[in-house]
């Protein structure tokens, strides 16, 4: 073998590593557009949690300098006259928030998917929440909204591709959820975009909320990052609150998702 | 004291803050961190919190069981705990926690921080 061909062969076999790479990061389903089926971790909003090791001896907080959570400052503005309404439901939180209570966060609070599985026709987000497991089907075949039906805390979704993006647009929602848990309460009028993209293990989920009787502008959510992961989601355990008929001081605190 | 407490209060409420917040812990349990040692008798492996019993044996040889909070079960498998991990294997375990404030009128819950098992191995629950 002269060094012509070593070398060919060497370029050949360089090659051959460099084209499952390229696949790895567009992945595509069989429609050509973008594959987002996978399990997406998100942290389960604990992204913030580094666990450390050490043999049989686990640290779950304050042992590593884990990512920061978002600081408050993710929040809808609203119209003039409900920042008063806003303010009093956040001072009542105790006694005015569902999710406190086990319900739905409802969307955009319950945050990105944590599975997703896609077909040509529908795709399917599960969520393994802490206040239970959800579901969305989202169907992508072009059929209008359903509205015949009682509204819902994660609302009625159908989906289209732009370009390599996922949009999903969700309406008729109840008003029994909040934006965030600061009092940002919505109307059933409330629709939410949410625009989901792929690149390699690496899904981003942008989400805006409408409901523009209240909101002084639509108010686009702080992005977020998910990783795939081979870590299957698990049923949720019950959720039941204990603590509530304890509680002495009306303390609420900052949404970090 | 005072903004030591509110950083710790952050911190616990931040942690619980997963998926659409709920009440901060301080609003039930004070600032104090005592150390009780007993027997996990069971877990609750529920949310928003995670419940771990604990007897604790008085010098009368009374047996008190203490109802320990702990962290949502999504955070726990971050850390790759399970019931019968937390629950451990029988032996004494002592426990840092927060006990609940007087005027909930619960004396014996509280909030964990650390279990420090027999063998010396230990799981951090919240920071401390």
């Amino acid at each position: 073998m002269n060094i012509r061909v070593s070398r060919y062969l060497v370029t050949v076999v360089a090659s051959l590593w460099v084209v499952p790479t390229i696949a790895a990061e567009a992945p595509l389903a069989a429609d050509g557009h973008p594959d987002l089926s996978g399990t997406w971790d998100n942290g389960s909003g604990v992204d913030f949690v580094e666990a450390v090791f050490d043999g049989d001896s686990v640290c779950l907080r304050g042992c590593a300098a884990g990512p920061q959570p978002t600081q408050r400052g993710d929040r809808p503005t609203y119209k003039p006259e409900y920042m008063a309404k806003v303010a009093d439901l956040e001072e009542r939180q105790v006694d005015e928030d569902t999710v406190l209570r086990c319900f739905s966060p409802g969307l955009p609070r319950i945050g990105p998917p944590d599975k997703i599985v896609q077909t040509p026709n529908e795709i399917i987000f599960l969520y393994d929440d802490y206040t239970g497991n959800y579901f969305r089907v989202v169907p992508m075949d072009g059929r209008p909204h359903r509205i015949d039906v009682e509204p819902g805390f994660l609302g009625d979704a159908i989906g289209w591709w732009e370009d390599d993006t996922l949009v999903v647009e969700s309406v008729n929602f109840n008003d029994d959820t909040w934006l965030t848990d600061d009092g940002s309460f919505h109307t059933t009028d409330l629709k939410v975009i949410e625009r989901i993209s792929r690149d390699g293990d690496t899904l981003q989920w942008l989400a805006t909320a409408h409901d523009p009787e209240i909101l002084a502008e639509p108010w686009e959510l702080r992005p977020r990052i998910a990783q795939l992961t081979d870590d299957e989601i698990l049923e949720a355990p019950p959720c039941i609150d204990r603590d509530l008929d304890h509680i002495v001081e009306n303390l609420h605190h900052d949404n970090v998702r | 004291m005072y903004y030591k407490s509110l950083t710790v209060a952050a911190a616990l409420f931040l942690a619980a803050g997963w998926a659409s917040a709920h009440h901060s812990v301080a609003a039930v349990f004070g600032n104090e961190i005592i150390e009780l040692t007993g027997v996990i008798t069971d877990m609750d492996w529920i949310n928003p919190h995670t419940h771990i019993y604990l007897d604790v044996t008085q010098e009368d040889g009374s047996v008190i069981t203490w109802e320990l909070e702990s962290s949502p079960t999504a955070m726990l498998r971050k850390g790759g705990l399970t019931k019968a991990k937390i629950i451990g294997d029988g032996r004494p375990v002592t426990a840092r926690v927060q006990p609940a404030r007087p005027e909930t009128g619960t004396p014996y819950r509280a909030y964990t921080k650390r279990l420090t098992y027999a063998d010396g191995h230990y799981y951090v629950l919240s920071a401390e």
